[in-house]
């Protein structure tokens, strides 16, 4: 991995195995070279799943969800989304009111080819319905020299980019913390953010050799490799 | 605690002999040998009378007693009646013990805080029982409580129950609940007094409405230690104004005394003194058969241990360790090791506060300030329980200016000043909580329901639309606009009555009643399998394999976690890092302040009285001498230029939280009139902010007068919540809030897959709610506490107003005074700013690159 830049709108941008990435503070990953937009654990329906339970979730979260998705297709030049697993949450995710949602984001969006990489919550709760158009693949897909997945893994010939972690790190200095959604970049494999709007985090703190960048509102930061 | 006492003196009624004349009670007291004092004999009579009360008196003077009689008396009238006991209540000797199966039905329910008294309280009502009442059956139900021994309650309940709050309501859970408490005649909540300034007190109250309303003649009788403000105890308990208050016996001679460092320092940190005093205490400790050394948090207990273990090896095995985070199995050992006698001193945190009597225990030692007098006469009631002996407490100051606090704390006591307790006003989340329960239990009818609970002191003042909010959330999901169709938690029936359909949720429920919120911790355990405890989270993530720690008395060497645990060995040598927990660091109360401030009244004329203030003598002379006494009628301001910047330090002694606010708004209000950034340092005695641009002095202060302006009460609420980050108080605050309105389900072993689909983080919740449902009464409740009880805003208004009664004197230094020093060695420094997220994130990061380049 050579040494991150800063690029237009607050993103960074690192290269791997000779492919150029732009790490977007949205909690996203752009490879531009293939106008492909790549996200991690959106969890869709996650929210209906809680009501389901009986654990009161105020809606929205859906809404926010595919509002994201909006802004980054309206500010980049995208042509193919591709889903690090985990698109819907649970067997119960399947609410009508948030299918009905996804439903019409598709057809606002009819030329974008989306790919499902398969997660372990996908494995529950069954594919995306037909009518979403979604090409649905196991783990690892390989695009160029990306092996695409959910579980981190290490490929033989290939750099991973994968999610299912839901990585965040804590800053602190002094009395001030925060615990913000971050990338995990190792030599031979990265992890990235939770996309979802109802996520939440498992604290990373970097293994030797991987260098985290840190997501906030507007920008990605490099944050300082372990000594 | 458990016994009344022959030794005791106080008003006394002697033994009744005539056997004709004399009540059944009477002759199992003389029996024993025992008078029956006075105050038992008052709570008796009012109990006869059908009244409920509370019994306000200390530890070891039959108040067990006194109240466990009142409620076998009001529930078998004829044991207070001259004469033999009437054939009917005396069935054949030895009935009692073959009869597994209870016939009296649930009579007397004790409540208690602590399930670890439950053994020793139903040793202890049960000895009468014999004699008095063959036919009785006496048991316990608590979270220790065995699974066979549940079944059979399940059949049938005992005459009497000893539970606490959380297993009080899940009983009220069960759909026959009704039938189960229907004979029920009186409730005994003993050390009320721990439960009411908390949300297990609020559950109580709740319980108590719940068996009121199938009971109306229900008799409560509540047990408190002294208090500031029992009137409002008592109300609490059985409702305003109902109810009698019965003084226990005088509470034996408490006597407070300090250890006096050798050399006092004119120039005090904190913690600076500690081991300084550690042979000091050693000696104690070796002069006494037994000692309680208590601390003020965890890790001051661990560290404590480790170095009397270091100073005195040949204690091995004689001194042990006591604190919350340890194994219950542990603790356990440790408690039944102290009343064997077994132990010559047990370093200790609150965990020790409550509990079975220690009758060995001869001393016990304060290390630093108690904070509070109440929790200082708590703490010397654990002493001196042999016949004979007063309590006492022996307070050992970690740095000179706790001296101040000694003699403070010696004032207080012997001017009966104690705190008062607040009550939870309104908690919505274990009202949420009591609404499920209540839907389990067999239903409710959303007005019969709020009538009741409207009875409950902490709900007196329920509104309306608050009920409605409430039960909305948990019949509809919340927002009483909209509609979820998969939403079910609650729901009514044809007839209106509300019920939970759902076994599964039903079940969820059930495993999460109570309030209790236990700090996100992870089990400590040896490769080898046996627990030694518990330690928060974030401590453990930041270790390494290898890196060793000090916990339980042991340095420890980590080496993975794995599901929740964190496995550990036994470290051969060298020094390792101390847990930190969270939480624990009281403020100094407010009673105890004023009588600091009385202390430095006297001393500011020059009259220096008791060994405490003499030994500060020095210290406070300089203090006068560069600068001035802050004291009850003067506010004293410091000036000071270094090369840091300009120092401003103020000396309120309101206690710490009060001075997060004071500091947080004074330099809110200081830069609204000239664009300024401070940083801010805190402790109970005052606080400073520092600028790296120059302060005018006389331009903030131009009169000798107070700023009316600068400590107005005015706009305190939006200029508080604008000078701090409150949304992260907020949040945290929040995790408790989502536990107990049943959010957050803690999850246990082997549970399903299909329940951790359903888990998510507090924090993630309190990220959802402010997005998408802004006005969720749950999220101004975390905000009310946060005001209330981490900024204590009450008190903050108050010490405002005190502020501005005082004159001020405002001096210019040339150099940190006693009283600054500290301050200014405090180590954290607050940022007081409006940063944008990604610019505090910047300077976060540049300043962790400067320290790892260091």
């Amino acid at each position: 991995m050579t040494a991150a830049h800063s690029a237009e709108g607050g993103a960074l941008d690192v290269t791997v195995f000779g492919e150029q990435l732009s790490l977007l503070s949205q909690r996203a990953l752009l490879w531009r070279a293939r106008k492909m937009l790549i996200v991690a654990d959106i969890h869709f329906g996650k929210a209906a799943a809680f009501r389901a339970g009986g654990i009161p979730v105020p809606h929205g979260t859906t809404r926010a969800n595919l509002d994201a998705l909006d802004a980054l297709v309206a500010a980049h030049e995208v042509a193919h989304i591709v889903f690090l697993g985990d698109f819907l949450h649970a067997r119960t995710a399947r609410a009508p009111a948030t299918m009905l949602a996804l439903q019409r984001w598709r057809e606002r969006h009819p030329d974008l080819q989306l790919t499902l990489v398969r997660g372990n919550h996908d494995r529950h709760a069954g594919d995306p319905p037909p009518q979403l158009d979604v090409d649905v693949v196991d783990e690892p897909w390989r695009v160029g020299p990306l092996a695409l997945c959910h579980h981190p893994q290490e490929a033989v010939d290939a750099y991973v980019l994968a999610g299912h972690i839901h990585p965040v790190v804590r800053l602190a200095v002094g009395r001030d913390s925060l615990r913000l959604p971050c990338f995990v970049f190792g030599a031979k494999q990265a992890t990235l953010p939770a996309f979802g709007a109802f996520t939440g985090g498992y604290d990373v703190r970097g293994e030797q050799g991987e260098q985290l960048f840190v997501c906030t509102d507007d920008r990605v930061f490099a944050y300082p490799r372990s000594p | 605690m458990l016994r009344a006492r022959p030794d005791d003196t106080g008003d006394e009624v002697p033994p009744v002999a005539a056997r004709s004349r004399s009540t059944p009670v009477e002759r199992w007291f003389a029996a024993q040998g025992w008078k029956i004092f006075a105050f038992q004999r008052d709570t008796w009579q009012a109990a006869l009378r059908g009244e409920s009360g509370l019994l306000h008196a200390s530890t070891g003077s039959g108040k067990t007693y006194a109240v466990w009689f009142a409620a076998l008396q009001h529930a078998v009238p004829a044991l207070a009646k001259a004469g033999p006991l009437p054939l009917t209540d005396m069935p054949a000797a030895g009935a009692r013990r073959t009869r597994a199966i209870n016939q009296t039905g649930l009579r007397i329910l004790w409540i208690t805080p602590m399930r670890a008294l439950a053994s020793d309280t139903a040793r202890a009502l049960e000895a009468p029982l014999n004699a008095l009442l063959p036919a009785w059956t006496i048991g316990s139900r608590t979270g220790d409580t065995s699974g066979s021994e549940r079944a059979r309650q399940l059949r049938s309940l005992p005459s009497a129950l000893i539970t606490t709050p959380e297993s009080l309501s899940l009983l009220l859970s069960q759909d026959d609940a009704a039938a189960r408490f229907g004979k029920l005649d009186a409730v005994i909540v003993d050390e009320w007094h721990e439960l009411m300034g908390s949300k297990r007190g609020v559950q109580t109250q709740l319980a108590l409405a719940r068996l009121r309303r199938w009971r109306p003649q229900l008799m409560v009788w509540g047990l408190s230690a002294t208090l500031g403000n029992l009137q409002q105890s008592k109300d609490a308990l059985l409702g305003e104004g109902r109810g009698v208050l019965v003084q226990g016996k005088t509470r034996k001679k408490i006597v407070v005394d300090t250890l006096i460092p050798a050399h006092p320092s004119r120039f005090a940190w904190a913690g600076h003194l500690g081991l300084q005093m550690l042979p000091a205490v050693a000696a104690e400790i070796d002069g006494h058969a037994s000692t309680l050394v208590f601390t003020n948090t965890r890790s001051q207990a661990e560290l404590w241990y480790q170095n009397l273990l270091a100073a005195r090896p040949d204690w091995a095995g004689l001194i042990a360790l006591h604190h919350g985070s340890l194994d219950r199995e542990v603790r356990d050992w440790v408690e039944l090791a102290i009343k064997n006698g077994q132990l010559k001193a047990v370093v200790c945190t609150s965990s020790l506060d409550l509990g079975v009597d220690f009758a060995p225990v001869e001393r016990v030692l304060q290390i630093g300030s108690a904070r509070g007098v109440a929790r200082l006469l708590q703490r010397a009631g654990r002493s001196g329980h042999s016949p004979g002996r007063v309590s006492r407490v022996t307070l050992v100051p970690t740095n000179t200016l706790e001296l101040l606090e000694a003699a403070g704390a010696r004032h207080a006591v012997a001017a009966g000043q104690v705190e008062q307790r607040p009550v939870p006003d309104t908690p919505l989340d274990v009202l949420v909580q009591h609404l499920v329960t209540i839907a389990l239990g067999g239903g409710f009818r959303s007005q019969e329901l709020f009538d009741e609970v409207r009875t409950a002191y902490s709900y007196r003042a329920l509104r309306p639309d608050q009920w409605q909010w409430a039960l909305d959330f948990v019949a509809r999901g919340g927002q009483s606009l909209t509609a979820y169709p998969e939403y079910q938690r609650v729901a009514p029936d044809a007839d209106g009555v509300y019920r939970v359909p759902d076994a599964a949720i039903a079940r969820r429920h059930r495993m999460s009643i109570g309030t209790i919120v236990s700090d996100a911790s992870m089990q400590v355990q040896y490769l080898r399998g046996a627990r030694i405890g518990t330690i928060e989270e974030g401590f453990i993530a930041r270790l390494r394999a290898g890196d060793r720690f000090l916990f339980g008395g042991r340095m420890l060497e980590f080496v993975r976690v794995h599901e929740m645990t964190a496995y550990v060995r036994r470290a051969t040598s060298g020094s390792g890092a101390v847990p930190r927990w969270q939480g624990g660091r009281l403020p100094l109360s407010s009673t105890l302040a004023h009588a600091v401030l009385d202390c430095l009244e006297e001393a500011a004329h020059d009259a220096y009285r008791g060994p405490e203030m003499q030994a500060m003598q020095p210290l406070l002379a300089l203090q006068q001498q560069w600068s001035a006494l802050p004291t009850a009628r003067k506010l004293v301001v410091e000036h000071l230029h270094s090369r840091e910047g300009h120092h401003l330090f103020f000396y309120p002694f309101a206690g710490r939280l009060v001075h997060v606010g004071l500091a947080a708004l004074i330099s809110y209000r200081l830069a609204q009139r000239r664009a300024a950034t401070f940083s801010i340092a805190v402790n109970d005695y005052g606080f400073e902010l520092l600028s790296a641009t120059p302060i005018d002095v006389t331009d903030l202060f131009p009169a000798a007068d107070m700023d009316g302006a600068l400590f107005s009460s005015a706009h305190l609420l939006e200029d508080v919540i604008a000078s701090l980050n409150a949304t992260e108080l907020t949040q945290r605050r929040f995790r408790e809030i989502a536990r107990i309105s049943g959010l957050v389900f803690q999850g246990f072993p082997g549970q399903p897959k299909s329940t951790r689909q359903l888990q998510a983080s507090a924090s993630l919740f309190f990220e959802v709610f402010r997005k998408h449902d802004a006005g969720n009464l749950l999220l101004t409740q975390a905000q009310t506490e946060v005001l209330e009880q981490e900024l204590e805003l009450q008190r903050l208004r108050e010490t405002l107003e005190e502020l501005r009664g005082r004159s001020l004197q405002v001096c210019n230094i040339a150099r940190a005074t006693p009283f600054g020093f500290p301050l200014m060695v405090e180590r954290f420094r607050e940022k007081l700013s409006t940063e944008k997220l990604s610019d505090r994130v910047a300077r976060m990061l540049q300043e962790l690159e400067k320290a790892a380049a260091r």
